[in-house]
């Protein structure tokens, strides 16, 4: 088991708003800080805008982990936007956490525009951790209409 | 089916050294929906944009990815490209290859793979892709400020001098503002009246300014470009068309002890008054609180005495809308009174008054004509005691915040008054001196050094009356808390500036945000410092924050130059990228059920209600949210709070979004 | 007669209302019923044991039109009644509640500072097996949890009578309904089922009363009622009360968590 986790490499799937943490995460690039190759970025406009389906939908659809980072409180470019995404991680996290759905796989962060370091950090620290974890191969036994899909990659 | 057009840069070496640029364009080529892939060495430059171009044309592309340096880079560029090759800009998507990927991945199979998945990701995100166009708003080429001191006086000149159109509301009778209290302004000491009044009667003879003194914002709606202010124009009970402003009125009024709010209660005036004699307008009004015909239904002794039968008496207020393109909020900001500081004799001490009395008392016109006197006895003080941060950088008092001003003012004042009282002996007490401006610091020097003020670095604990003197005890932290203790003949406190009263309430008016103390909010500290989170708001002066006037007038300036650009423009172009709330057929109209709870998610205020009526009858069918595209800034806090999926964000859709994670994870 | 049923057909006999909502007696359990002819208001009966949230019927266009209608009402249909008022779904002037005192004495609640009164003061005990429940799982480790939830949720027919049930599920078209993107699979699978219950509890959070109609309207009896009841009583410790009515659409700028690094 050890040993498979080591050559295992995980898929994440970061959600991140447009101006602080993408921003950072081109400050990561600028400066040439280099991370693990594991983590995709998509895109949003505000933390606000991240539906908690798509989360879902990313474990589903086979993401071993993943990254919700936004603006810093206070720091937000719609002002509020932040606010409200984190009530609604609060409260989603802890559903999930009753159910059993494996809740440290999400990490949520605040990154600002200028902590291209910190997105770095964010992403190994992630990696590291899914990697230690392993697959997430419970979520994705019940969306079994992925099963040959799974079946086919091992 | 689609026919997307991928186009993989190499940025120079950029992104080519570390991801294989054209195993990425080939694998995104055997996509499904792709019709036409290529790399080019510099994507951004002419040859490679009129490559996009020629593609687009050639292979009549629906949709672009650019896999390239970050969207915040060129996404424009390549929009903008597209559009010149009649693609719609919106169907243009940027695959972040440089910041994302090389530049932070070594070379190897893994960042090629990663740089694949990215476009991938994309390329199914373009497909469901919608062409948006632009939104344009039509701009009400006037603008309203509300407030007449320097920051509205400033502010109205300003746009007024651009040609636009100004409506400028002021609650008192006259403008001016607290500038015009003043005696002379640090750190040139020139008087402030001089200064100011010519501005004054620039506003009401500015050919492109309305003015309306005594007059009120009862409620603002609409948006940027399009608001419509109802105006509460209080009963002045004097028609200003026959008034000649002789004054005769104010001399005859029997009533004629009513402390003056322009002379901070030193002074006295009548029911019927002009403010100030160089008020604008120069003209009075009836203060109905104090006038005897108001309040016991007899006397009427001005309507006798005016010469032009201008007096109305039972005139009621009235309301004025008025539609403009921008509004810019100046309404300044209050001292605290002498009676917020037990400690210093809950204001019942006559000779502790506030540096805005201060002003008074140096003012070369009212009350005393320039004599320092003190208001118990009219005797002019030998000893005075000026105390600093009186309620300031006090978290106590609720008051942690530096009022900014008051360390000018008051070596301003103990100058005065060593200029004026020779012989006479001032002490400062201080917490520190913050004189950071141009000519700031070498003013408060000439106070220490030219004029012999008193500074001692320590607070005051107590002032109390004793045998007709006032005990200011206090310590002298710079010679060890060494116990100070002067007997002083008056007082002078630097009350801490706060919010000008009713803030607040003109803050929730308007749908702008405030800080704790009732400051209004800009929307950005340091990058959109007058601006508010209300697109069409703006702020000037210390209605934000403590401000001297020199940054007062900065500010004003600053956002007559926002409205300016605002209403110079013939339509407000927007970006696309707004919330709308979904119709559909009848029954339905649209899957929205109405429960407005995204009215309290919307940081912008741009969730209306919408009624559905029937055609014949005219009966509602139902209301439905709709999403007001002027106000939308596109966050989409919206979208994912609502629990029937009725609202979508043009750009970034649920579709969209939804098609792009499954996609990246190959689904 | 019985002064409900009294009242119940002098409403109907002098048209002021063209419908009462109430409960009958039926075969083995009380259930809802619709009374419009003043001679069938005999059959009222006031019971807080049906175990329909009778609010639900409040939201149906097609049951109550425009009509001005009554409601008999216990904690359960009131606590809901002043959610829905609070999301803009009850047109107070069409609607009359009524509820009636142990000693059969029936009173109107005329105005919602009324209905939250009458709230604090018969807020039901709770329930001790739901709340035993909950203790047992939240004892469990995560994988017990999934496990758990996996085998109940796996037996879920999506037949939505949960959601039916539910005063405040009252959407014209439903998550589960929205098929661009397609968020739930529309057929049953463990997957699909599970995340349906994800979202009804986050739609529901900060608006849920409580009164558990989910759980009853399960014809497989399974164990969801503890889900929303789990979600609400978090939320007041983590978050309170929330304005007007839903936590999630506002914010304090102090909410406080510890996993956002």
């Amino acid at each position: 088991m050890e040993e498979s986790n080591n050559n295992f490499e995980p898929r994440i799937i970061a959600f991140v708003c447009n101006w602080c943490t993408y921003a950072g995460a081109d400050l990561t690039g600028t400066s040439r800080i280099k991370y693990a190759t594991n983590v995709e970025i998509v895109r949003f406009p505000c933390t606000g805008r991240i539906d908690f389906m798509l989360l879902l939908k990313a474990f589903a659809g086979g993401a071993d982990g993943i990254i919700v980072s936004g603006c810093h409180p206070n720091d937000c470019h719609y002002t509020s936007g932040n606010f409200h995404a984190r009530r609604r991680w609060i409260v989603f996290r802890n559903i999930l956490n009753f159910l059993g759905i494996d809740v440290q796989r999400i990490r949520f962060s605040w990154v600002s525009a200028a902590e291209g370091a910190k997105w770095a950090d964010i992403v190994n620290d992630t990696v590291k951790e899914i990697r230690e974890l392993g697959p997430y191969t419970e979520y994705k036994k019940v969306a079994n209409y992925l099963d040959e899909e799974a079946d086919s990659h091992e | 089916m689609s026919r997307i057009g991928v186009f993989i840069c190499h940025c120079g070496e950029n992104i080519s050294a570390t991801v294989d640029c054209e195993r990425v364009a080939q694998e995104a080529g055997r996509l499904e929906g792709v019709e036409f892939a290529t790399d080019y060495k510099y994507m951004c430059s002419d040859p490679g944009q009129t490559l996009i171009k020629n593609a687009i044309k050639e292979h009549h592309l629906d949709g672009v990815v650019v896999g390239s340096c970050s969207p915040r880079m060129h996404e424009a560029t390549f929009r903008k490209t597209c559009a010149e090759a009649g693609l719609n800009p919106y169907m243009c998507e940027i695959a972040n290859l440089r910041e994302h990927v090389s530049w932070v991945h070594e070379k190897g199979e893994a960042t090629t793979r990663k740089a694949i998945q990215i476009v991938t990701g994309l390329i199914s995100k373009v497909q469901r892709n919608k062409p948006l166009n632009t939104i344009k708003v039509p701009v009400t080429k006037c603008a309203l400020v509300i407030g007449g001191g320097i920051a509205g006086i400033q502010t109205a000149l300003d746009i007024a001098n651009c040609g636009q159109k100004v409506i400028m509301i002021e609650k008192s009778p006259s403008i001016g503002g607290h500038m015009s209290q003043l005696s002379e302004t640090f750190p040139t000491l020139d008087c402030s009246q001089c200064i100011l009044t010519p501005r004054m009667v620039e506003v009401a003879q500015h050919p492109n300014i309305t003015l309306y003194t005594y007059a009120e914002l009862d409620k603002l709606e609409g948006f940027v470009g399009n608001f419509k202010a109802t105006i509460r124009l209080k009963a002045k009970s004097i028609d200003y068309s026959k008034c000649t402003g002789c004054g005769l009125c104010t001399t005859k009024c029997p009533n004629k002890k009513i402390p003056s709010e322009f002379n901070e209660g030193l002074g006295m005036r009548t029911a019927i008054y002009v403010p100030f004699p160089q008020a604008v307008p120069n003209k009075p009004v009836i203060d109905k609180e104090h006038c005897l015909y108001y309040q016991k239904g007899k006397c009427k002794i001005c309507s006798k005495s005016c010469p032009t039968g201008a007096i109305e008496y039972d005139k009621p207020d009235e309301f004025m809308t008025i539609e403009v393109g921008a509004v810019v909020v100046t309404t300044g900001f209050n001292v605290l009174k002498t009676d917020f500081f037990p400690e210093y004799g809950y204001g019942k001490y006559k000779d502790v008054i506030t540096g805005l009395q201060f002003e008074r008392l140096a003012s070369a016109s009212w009350p005393t004509l320039g004599e320092i006197r003190r208001p118990s006895d009219g005797k002019i003080p030998q000893k005075v005691v000026f105390i600093a941060c009186c309620g300031s950088r006090d978290p106590a008092k609720g008051i942690p915040y530096c009022s900014k001003i008051c360390c000018m003012y008051t070596a301003k004042h103990a100058m005065l008054y060593q200029h004026k009282v020779h012989g006479g002996d001032s002490t400062v007490f201080y917490m520190d001196i913050r004189a950071g401006g141009k000519n700031y610091e070498e003013f408060v020097r000439r106070a220490i050094e030219e004029d012999h003020v008193n500074y001692v670095r320590g607070r005051v604990a107590r002032v109390y009356e004793k045998d007709g003197k006032l005990i200011v005890k206090g310590v002298d932290t710079l010679l060890g808390a060494e116990p100070v203790e002067i007997e002083a003949d008056m007082v002078v406190l630097a009350t801490a500036g706060v919010a000008s009263k009713g803030a607040e309430e003109l803050a929730q008016k308007m749908h702008i945000s405030y800080d704790p103390y009732h400051f209004f909010a800009e929307a950005h500290p340091k990058l959109k410092p007058v601006e508010t989170n209300t697109a069409g708001i703006f702020l000037a002066g210390a209605c934000q924050a403590p401000k001297d006037i020199p940054e007062t007038v900065a500010a004003a300036s600053g956002a007559a130059v926002k409205v300016v650009s605002l209403l110079s423009q013939e339509n407000l172009v927007r970006e696309p990228i707004v919330a709308v709330v979904n119709r559909c057929a009848p029954p339905l109209f649209s899957t929205c059920v109405g429960c407005f709870m995204c009215e309290t998610i919307c940081p912008y205020h741009a969730i209306e209600h919408e009624e559905i009526k029937d055609r014949k009858t005219g009966a509602v069918i139902k209301t439905i949210a709709k999403i007001n595209p002027g106000l939308c800034q596109g966050c989409g806090t919206c979208v994912s709070f609502c629990r029937s999926k009725s609202i979508d964000l043009e750009g970034y859709t649920n579709e969209e979004m939804y098609t792009e994670v499954m996609a990246l994870l190959n689904h | 007669m019985n002064k409900l049923q009294e009242r119940a057909t002098d409403l109907l006999k002098g048209g002021t209302v063209k419908l009462i909502i109430g409960f009958e007696q039926g075969n083995n359990k009380i259930r809802p019923f619709f009374c419009e002819k003043p001679e069938d208001a005999e059959k009222l009966i006031y019971s807080d044991d049906c175990s329909t949230n009778n609010a639900v019927y409040l939201t149906k266009k097609e049951l109550i039109g425009d009509n001005k209608i009554a409601i008999i009402a216990t904690y359960k249909e009131i606590a809901s009644i002043i959610q829905l008022n609070k999301e803009n779904q009850i047109k107070k002037e069409n609607l009359m509640v009524l509820t009636v005192d142990k000693d059969g004495d029936v009173t109107e609640l005329t105005s919602f500072e009324e209905m939250e009164k009458f709230c604090e003061e018969n807020t039901p005990a709770p329930d001790p097996v739901v709340a035993a429940l909950i203790e047992k799982i939240d004892k469990m480790n995560r994988e017990e949890r999934w496990a758990y939830w996996k085998s109940e949720l796996d037996k879920c027919i999506r037949c939505y009578a949960c959601r039916a049930a539910c005063p405040l599920c009252y959407c014209n078209r439903c998550i589960s309904e929205v098929n661009c993107p397609q968020w739930l699979d529309p057929w049953k699978s463990t997957l699909s089922n599970i995340e349906w219950q994800i979202n009804r509890v986050m739609h529901m959070s900060g608006r849920c009363t409580g009164c558990g109609a989910c759980a009853k309207a399960c014809p497989l009896d399974l164990p969801i009622g503890i889900l929303t009841k789990k979600m609400s009583t978090d939320i007041k410790e983590m978050l309170g009360e929330g304005e007007g009515g839903n936590v999630l659409s506002t914010f304090n700028p102090n909410d406080k968590e510890n996993f956002i690094h």
